[in-house]
């Protein structure tokens, strides 16, 4: 048990990566507080977490024997960000990981002029500004304890371009930014700050996750040919597992990594590397 | 043992876990309950109550600190799938003490309907946010902790069912007398939270605690703690809480009993070690920081806190409070067998003459190698002839076998010859160095009463009665009979039982004692090591250490009575370590002894020069070693190639004592230790009543085994105080007065000199014996003599000042020089101050010893006279303009840390053996020419110096 009586908050927890982490830092011993926008955005071509799935998430993590709190926050919001993390230090007394999960892959699909003002800033609002949210309500508890670990889970187009992805691989590139450079600022009082990106990770249907599947859909391909193609690219010929990327978040979240930040940790079967 | 972490908050929050009635709603029944609405959460859990998860959770649970931002309270619902549940309550004690906890539970179950309104108790919450995080607080000096473990908390349970219905009144008390004997003093610390009233959030008091007045009886004691708080200088004080700046780092929390479920009076102990006494428990809880205090230490003080207990309980009444045993006889057997105790008796003892040794090893290898020194080559049936022919001298002369003869002698080979050859006319020596002053050397002649001196040095003071001979007139004396065998001495002692040499030691009562140290110690010390470190006839040593010092007995003997080669190092080579590199590259020497302060200087020579070198061990002694100095070393020499061994040892105990192999993993951890006791050597700690302490406690190191010396020369009363039998274990110990203390797996380590004796240099120094000699001047009314570093770590920045008072009265000007004329004249260069301060008092701490912190600093102090001022002329000329001249004089300030006149001397200025070394190493940075160090003692005023090193400047840059 790696995580033994630690505080994990996961956001964007109702599925998906966000579910697998969770599960894994359940049986790992953590608490966990869940965190989901648990509603759909206007903006947003496909349906995000329920209430329903982020209660699921937590019914499986008990079931792991962890203790849970679970809250639905929109990380576009300062405040509710705020009001969770006194949720979790309500109840653990303390935050001790904070793994930022939360995020959208569309509206995406087009050509960079093409996106609208709008599909631009609310990508960068949650996938790059609802990140430094959630670090901005944790980091002073663990400022203040000289201890606690931050996994910005970006992605493989964190480090390189994807066509007709722009903003979202602006977001993710800026995550690794924001990474590093708070991994600078934490560093004296022993935080640490890692980024995390997974390549491309098969839709589990226990995990309901569907991020594959809507890329899919924005690139207007079947979701079977999408798969095909990163199969085909990936230099081991095969698609991520959620758990592949849950065990390096363990990994980063664990003291096993005490000497880790400011690292970008790629998870992509090689992709990157070529 | 359990982990959890030990941060301030947690020990400030407590927890009760309360099973809920069936269909109870807690939400309900505590609505209204607190100020604010108490939010409880709830979390299912995957098992039935009684199930292991279920005890899991409900620990980890109640285990839980509340965040100091939060509500002070937390109520946590555990629902389990046998459909009973449990509420977890956690609260900030100072917010909710137990009292208004107790009203919250009972109205959570229902009990306490008729109660309501708002719950009386809850307190609004002291502010602590905001601030730093409180300064880590420092475990017990006893505790050897391990640092990496800080926050990790270990647990011993204390069975207290022996103790019957007085527990809690035997166990404060119990506590108290154990830390006593623990500080090695009469008093000690202790915390106290309190918190059975249940109203109270408990403070932190310190309780002072006089132990062992010598009428205080067990029974006394404990009437006396009931009467807290009782008058000064009673047993039981409470300090007023000003006085608490820090909380003691042992301490006991007093809990109430709580009948409505399980209570924790803190989630983390309150102080590093804390016993935890629950109101009407069978047991207590011990609970402590293994960052501060070690399992094993943690479990032996239970052990010892329990055992006083019981013996308060069950004990006659009237029986002292010393005669109290901390110690139960069992694990004092234990301990001592732990130091080495039983290690004696599993060995015959080792029987024998040094010389007699020596002699069957020059009869295995007549013609190997034995000596070399400046020339000479002796094989060891050289050696042994030469040395039958001293012995049949000292027939010759009638000195009769049992006799002390004095030996004062250069390092070269007519030395060892005469030692052996004194051994061999079944005498023993008595080393004196020729540098020592003439008064020293005619005391020690004296006081040692030796007919006769073997001495070249034409100074010898002449002592009545006393014949100075030198080694060739010896030799002549006895050239006839030596082939004869005539001078042998038939008197037996092959069992080694009389003494092979007196060695004169520093002295508290200001004069050297001669310490007697047997034959067979000698012999016993080669046994205990030759195997270990695997000396033998391929063996190179030096002789480097001075006669006088009892380092040499082990690099002479060790060395020829094993078979190998042993290398005279000329005096004045030992005072250069380049030249003394360098012999030990070219004669390949591969044992090596060094005190660590000259060992540091070779350090930075192998770094510069880099030579290959032949050693395979190098073994310190003399004085502590600080083993960061070894990284260069290891870095060049691996520990495979060549071990490194530190020594801790006293010329009462036949100069070794304990031995520890340092490797580089010891060099990063900066270890204190100097290892296990030699095998037929052992060691334990006791307190001031020679009483065995237990590991991790310091206190005095007591010596027995083979190495402990038969006696003080002349000295019966100081003899019976040092060397005691031991009643724990009917052997013959020796009491060091140096401070230490034994680690779990019987290693020692040293925490220097119980009283004011000092090592300066490697130089064992008893200041009473210097301030003694400064009170016999004329004039001087008070003295005070300390030793002071201008870096703290940096050995050889040590300077000894000192300070004394001048009788205004008297006629003639006062002067401080005249004081350093007289000391001059009685104490060896080593024990000589840097700087003689007059002062108008010396003042006095409370206790009436010498407050040092009180004397001026003699660098600033417009009282001080540099040491010889009075010689120094009233002139200003410089010997030469230019740049020789600006060059040394920067450089001696520099490392002499003040302004350099051209007529100040070196070595009064505080220079020494190793600041020579430094300033002749700048000097070849600077493209000076190179210096031998025996120039800079010819010519140690910096005119002098100046003016030698520019004629050796200018013979140097000639055309060429």
């Amino acid at each position: 048990m790696r995580l033994t009586g630690k505080a994990v908050i996961v956001t964007g927890a109702a599925r998906g990566l966000g579910r697998a982490c969770a599960l894994r830092f359940a049986e790992e011993g953590a608490d966990l507080l869940l965190l989901d926008i648990a509603r759909d955005l206007p903006d947003v071509p496909y349906p995000l977490g329920s209430s329903g799935q982020l209660e699921h998430t937590a019914a499986l993590c008990e079931r792991a024997g962890a203790a849970t709190v679970t809250a639905a926050v929109d990380v576009r919001d300062s405040r509710q960000c705020a009001l969770a993390v006194d949720r979790a230090l309500d109840r653990f007394g303390t935050v001790d990981v904070l793994v930022n999960n939360a995020g959208i892959a569309s509206p995406s699909g087009k050509i960079a002029h093409d996106i609208t003002e709008r599909e631009w800033s609310l990508m960068l609002d949650v996938d790059l500004s609802g990140a430094w949210r959630m670090m901005k309500a944790v980091a002073p508890v663990m400022v203040d304890r000289r201890a606690g670990s931050i996994i910005n889970v970006s992605s493989t187009a964190g480090t390189v371009g994807y066509r007709h992805f722009a903003s979202y691989v602006a977001a993710k590139h800026g995550l690794i930014g924001l990474t590093r450079a708070a991994a600078l600022d934490y560093a004296p009082m022993r935080v640490r700050v890692n980024a995390l990106c997974p390549g491309s990770v098969r839709d589990d249907p226990v995990l309901e996750g569907r991020m594959l599947a809507e890329i899919a859909r924005s690139l207007e391909v079947p979701v079977t040919e999408h798969e095909q193609i990163f199969v085909r690219d990936q230099p081991m010929n095969a698609l991520i597992e959620p758990s592949d990327i849950a065990g390096a978040a363990l990994w980063l979240a664990a003291d096993d990594s005490r000497q880790v930040t400011g690292s970008v940790l790629t998870v992509d079967g090689g992709f990157t590397s070529r | 043992m359990t982990t959890s972490t030990t941060d301030a908050p947690a020990a400030g929050c407590h927890s009760l876990v309360l099973r809920l009635p069936d269909g109870a709603d807690p939400q309900h029944l505590l609505s209204g309950a607190t100020p604010d609405p108490v939010r409880i959460g709830q979390t299912s859990v995957p098992a039935g109550a009684d199930e292991p998860t279920a005890e899991a959770r409900r620990h980890a649970e109640s285990s839980r600190p509340i965040h100091r931002d939060g509500p002070p309270l937390r109520a946590v619902v555990l629902r389990y799938t046998d459909g009973t549940a449990d509420l977890v309550l956690v609260a900030v004690r100072a917010a909710v003490p137990p009292a208004a906890l107790r009203r919250i539970a009972r109205r959570a179950l229902g009990r306490a309907a008729e109660e309501g309104g708002v719950l009386p108790g809850v307190l609004p919450r002291p502010t602590v946010g905001g601030g730093p995080v409180p300064a880590q607080r420092s475990g017990p000096e006893w505790g050897l902790g391990e640092p990496e473990l800080r926050g990790v908390v270990g647990s011993v349970r204390i069975d207290l069912g022996g103790l019957g219905e007085h527990a809690e009144r035997l166990f404060l008390p119990a506590i108290a007398l154990a830390l006593s004997r623990y500080a090695g003093g009469d008093r000690a610390e202790l915390g106290v939270l309190d918190l059975r009233d249940g109203t109270g959030t408990g403070e932190v008091v310190r309780v002072h605690v006089v132990e062992e007045h010598p009428d205080c009886s067990g029974a006394e004691f404990l009437r006396r703690f009931d009467r807290e708080p009782v008058t000064p200088g009673a047993p039981v004080t409470p300090l007023p809480p000003a006085a608490a700046q820090e909380p003691p780092a042992v301490g006991v929390v007093l809990s109430p009993a709580f009948e409505e479920g399980g209570y924790t009076a803190a989630l983390a102990p309150v102080f590093p070690l804390t016993v935890q006494l629950d109101e009407g428990a069978s047991h207590a809880t011990c609970r402590f920081d293994r960052g501060s205090v070690d399992a094993s230490v943690a479990h032996r003080f239970c052990a010892h806190v329990a055992h006083l207990a019981s013996q308060l309980a069950h004990g006659p009444g009237a029986r002292p409070l010393a005669e109290l045993e901390l110690v139960p006889p069992a694990e004092r057997e234990e301990i001592l067998r732990t130091g080495g105790a039983d290690g004696a008796g599993d060995r015959a003892p080792v029987r024998g003459r040094i010389d007699r040794a020596f002699e069957r090893v020059a009869a295995a290898q007549p013609d190997a190698v034995a000596l070399l020194a400046d020339g000479d080559r002796l094989t060891y049936r050289q050696l042994n002839d030469r040395a039958d022919a001293v012995a049949a001298g000292l027939s010759a002369l009638d000195v009769a076998p049992g006799s002390l003869v004095g030996v004062c002698l250069e390092r070269d080979a007519e030395l060892v010859v005469t030692l052996l050859g004194v051994l061999k006319a079944g005498c023993a020596y008595v080393p004196m160095d020729p540098r020592y002053p003439a008064q020293r050397l005619r005391f020690t002649t004296q006081n040692a009463e030796v007919p006769v001196v073997v001495t070249s040095a034409a100074e010898f003071p002449q002592v009545p009665e006393v014949r100075l001979l030198s080694p060739a007139a010896l030799a002549e004396l006895g050239a006839d009979r030596a082939s004869t065998g005539a001078h042998r001495s038939d008197q037996g002692d092959d069992e080694g039982d009389g003494p092979a040499y007196v060695i004169y030691t520093s002295g508290s009562t200001g004069t050297p004692k001669g310490v007697v140290v047997p034959h067979r110690n000698v012999l016993a010390l080669l046994r205990a090591t030759a195997e270990d470190f695997a000396i033998g006839p391929d063996d190179t040593w030096t002789l480097f250490h001075s006669g006088a010092f009892d380092f040499s007995v082990w690099e002479i003997w060790g060395c020829l009575l094993t078979g190998g080669r042993l290398v005279v190092v000329p005096y004045w080579t030992t005072r250069d370590t380049e030249e003394f590199y360098d012999l030990l590259a070219e004669q390949g020497v591969t044992v090596l002894n060094q005190t660590p302060s000259a060992f540091a200087q070779l350090v930075r020579t192998d770094q510069r020069v880099r030579r290959g070198l032949a050693l395979r061990l190098v073994v310190f002694g003399g004085e502590p070693l600080d083993v960061r100095m070894l990284a260069p070393w290891f870095a060049r020499h691996p520990a495979s190639d060549c071990r490194v061994v530190n020594m801790f040892g006293i010329t009462e105990t036949t100069v070794h004592v304990t031995a520890q192999t340092v490797t580089p993993r010891d060099v990063v951890a900066g270890s204190r230790s100097v290892g296990r006791p030699l095998p037929g050597w052992s060691l334990s700690v006791r307190d001031e009543r020679g009483r065995v302490l237990p590991p991790g406690v310091p206190g005095e190191i007591y010596v027995g085994g083979a190495g402990v010396a038969d006696r003080y020369l002349g000295l019966p009363e100081l003899t019976a105080q040092r060397f005691v039998l031991d009643g724990a274990t009917g052997e013959r110990v020796y009491r060091s007065g140096d401070k230490g203390r034994l680690r779990p797996d019987g290693r020692l380590d040293h925490l220097g000199r119980l009283d004011n004796q000092v090592k300066v240099r490697g130089h064992r120094i008893e200041l009473d014996e210097i301030r003694t000699v400064l009170l016999g001047a004329p004039r001087v009314t008070a003295a005070a003599v300390v030793v002071n570093r201008d870096d703290p770590d940096d050995p050889a920045s040590s300077r000894i000042d000192a300070y004394v008072v001048l009788d205004a009265a008297a006629d003639g000007a006062t002067d401080p020089a005249e004081v350093l004329a007289h000391a001059k004249a009685k104490l060896p260069d080593y024990m000589m101050p840097t700087t003689i301060t007059a002062v108008a008092g010396i003042p006095l701490t409370i206790n009436g010893k010498p407050d040092v912190s009180g004397l001026p600093d003699p660098r600033n102090s417009s009282a001080a006279t540099p040491a010889e001022a009075q010689e120094r002329p009233e002139t200003h000329e410089s010997p030469a303009a230019g740049g020789i001249t600006d060059d040394i004089l920067s450089i001696w300030s520099k490392f002499l840390n003040t302004p350099v006149g051209p007529q100040d001397n070196f070595f009064t200025l505080g220079g020494n053996s190793l600041l020579v070394v430094r300033v002749l190493a700048e000097m070849r940075e600077r493209k000076l020419p190179r210096v031998a160090p025996k120039q800079l003692y010819e010519h140690s005023t910096a005119a002098q110096f100046v003016e030698y090193v520019r004629r050796l400047a200018e013979a140097t840059s000639v055309p060429q």
